[in-house]
């Protein structure tokens, strides 16, 4: 999968400042959660659209992955349509489906989309210890927050999560190869994956600790330093001009 | 006085195995160590009492004279362990970053974090890939990674968990160059393995371990025709001498 993973490229988007990158894609996904109207969903379209062209993000792959994320917005799609009530669509055969169903249907697919490349625009151009750092930066000033702690614990799961992932599907493959299909009963092979897969995954974080540990792993660690510039202000205003048209 | 030593150093897992018993050893600055042994002999479980990592269940580990765990950060930025798997290492997702990591623990200030991290991937070769992926990189390049991400911590003793397995042969060459470039620029080197035929002619001295006991520590050449007994391969052939045990040219 090409989504949600870091591709190094030498863009403006990869070099914006992660602090204001984070502020500007929480204010799009923002716009979209607001967005009521045609033009808006049209201009929160055309924005992600040309971040995404900006980033130079491999346009095709993403959209080859998008299909799995398609299955989502079609179920979203369609539960609306057929839960709203209001009137029927003229000259159509299911009259089940409300016209109002169907526009708020649109609605909610549309804003799933938008935020989707967001996170895709977001995931792409940020390196996750930047993500990471931006994290600590917005949570320092808040008292009682163990900032350093939380922002490993959300670095260590998203690089856990790809490595679990791609654990189980070696040892499906390993399973298939042994014939594991001729096994009937499910539960039984949901055993053979599930307690396997738990045993490697805290034996690995169990090395992953010892390995942090031997490099000295402390919570008093060198801060990042963020450089903002022109730029970074400029597409802040940006965003939140299409914040303030979508929500005025 | 030794840099390192360990006196009556003892692991028992709390299901009884007894991983590591009595062992008494003393490694020297600048030496070049062999450790070697069967599967299961006890080789990790003694490389990870030597930073700290686990804690005797009886005697200890000293170094330059003093108990390790005086001071544990000291410690871990002197001596450099290199695990046995590397991808357990990686932390980063890029290479600079994964370097980083050890040098932003100690707090170090970000230009020296940076001006050790460059100096450190630029000693292992991996420049040019600084910017990559960790786990797109090849067997002997994640290896290499993985020293580095040690080297930026600037440690005297550099102990190698099993550096060769699943490398092939280029892999190998190039770990094993890394390997005596560390030697030449001063650092202690305890390198585990059972592959003697890889490395032997480079080291000073070969520790052998089998069941958790010290059982031979001497010259390689003296040491290596008993070998066989504690269950490592033993790979002179007639006439051959320990100067040939080398998969450098
Ligand atoms: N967490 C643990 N709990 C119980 N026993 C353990 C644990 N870790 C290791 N052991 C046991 O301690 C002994 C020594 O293990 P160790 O990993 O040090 O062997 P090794 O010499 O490194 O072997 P290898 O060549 O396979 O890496 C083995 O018998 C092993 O089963
Ligand atoms: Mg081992």
């Amino acid at each position: 999968m090409t989504f949600f993973h870091y591709i190094h490229r030498d863009t403006v988007l990869h070099r914006m400042d992660g602090r204001f990158k984070l502020l500007c894609m929480l204010l799009l996904s923002l716009s979209a959660s607001f967005a009521s109207q045609l033009q808006h969903y049209l201009v929160l379209l055309f924005v992600v659209t040309l971040a995404l062209l900006i980033a130079k993000l491999p346009f095709k792959a993403l959209l080859k992955d998008l299909k799995f994320f398609g299955i989502l917005i079609l179920i979203v799609f369609v539960v609306n349509a057929f839960n709203i009530p209001g009137d029927p669509i003229p000259n159509f055969p299911i009259t089940s489906i409300s016209l109002q169903g169907v526009i708020t249907g649109l609605r909610f697919a549309a804003r799933l989309t938008i935020i989707i490349i967001v996170c895709a625009v977001l995931t792409g151009t940020t390196p996750l210890m930047t993500l990471r750092n931006v994290i600590e930066w917005y949570l320092r000033p808040l008292p009682f927050v163990p900032e350093v702690r939380i922002a490993t614990m959300i670095n260590l799961t998203f690089m856990l999560i790809p490595l679990i992932f791609d654990n189980f599907a070696e040892m499906m493959k390993a399973q298939k190869a042994r014939c594991v299909e001729l096994r009937k009963n499910p539960i039984k092979r949901i055993n053979f994956i599930v307690f396997p897969l738990l045993n490697q995954t805290l034996r690995r974080v169990d090395e992953i600790a010892y390995a942090m540990e031997a490099r000295c792993y402390s919570e008093v660690r060198t801060r990042a330093v963020f450089k903002s510039n022109k730029i970074d202000w400029l597409l802040l205003a940006i965003c939140l001009s299409v914040f303030l048209f979508v929500i005025l | 006085m030794a840099l390192l030593e360990t006196q009556d150093l003892t692991h028992i897992f709390p299901d009884g195995t007894v991983a590591i018993q009595n062992i008494n050893l003393k490694f020297n600055e600048g030496e070049f160590v062999v450790i070697a042994g069967a599967n299961g002999s006890g080789k990790t479980v003694f490389a990870r009492h030597l930073n700290g990592l686990l804690k005797p269940t009886k005697g200890k580990v000293l170094i330059d004279g003093e108990p390790i765990t005086k001071n544990i950060v000291e410690t871990r930025k002197k001596v450099g362990l290199v695990f046995q798997d590397p991808d357990s290492q990686i932390v980063g997702q890029t290479v600079a970053e994964d370097v980083a990591f050890g040098p932003e623990n100690l707090n170090l200030p970000v230009d020296q974090v940076e001006a050790v991290v460059k100096e450190s991937l630029e000693a292992v070769g991996l420049s040019r890939l600084s910017t990559r992926s960790p786990h797109t990189l090849s067997g002997g390049e994640k290896r290499r990674l993985a020293i580095a991400g040690i080297l930026a911590m600037r440690p005297k003793i550099i102990i190698l968990d099993e550096p060769f397995t699943g490398l092939d042969y280029p892999g190998v060459v190039q770990v094993l160059k890394q390997i005596i470039q560390l030697h030449k620029t001063g650092h202690t080197i305890l390198l585990i393995t059972h592959e003697l035929e890889k490395i032997l002619a480079h080291a000073d001295r070969l520790v052998i371990l089998h069941k958790g006991k010290l059982v031979e520590d001497g010259k390689p050449e003296d040491v290596i025709y008993r070998s066989e007994n504690y269950g490592v391969r033993m790979p002179l052939r007639d006439g051959e001498k320990v100067a040939a045990l080398t998969w450098l040219k």
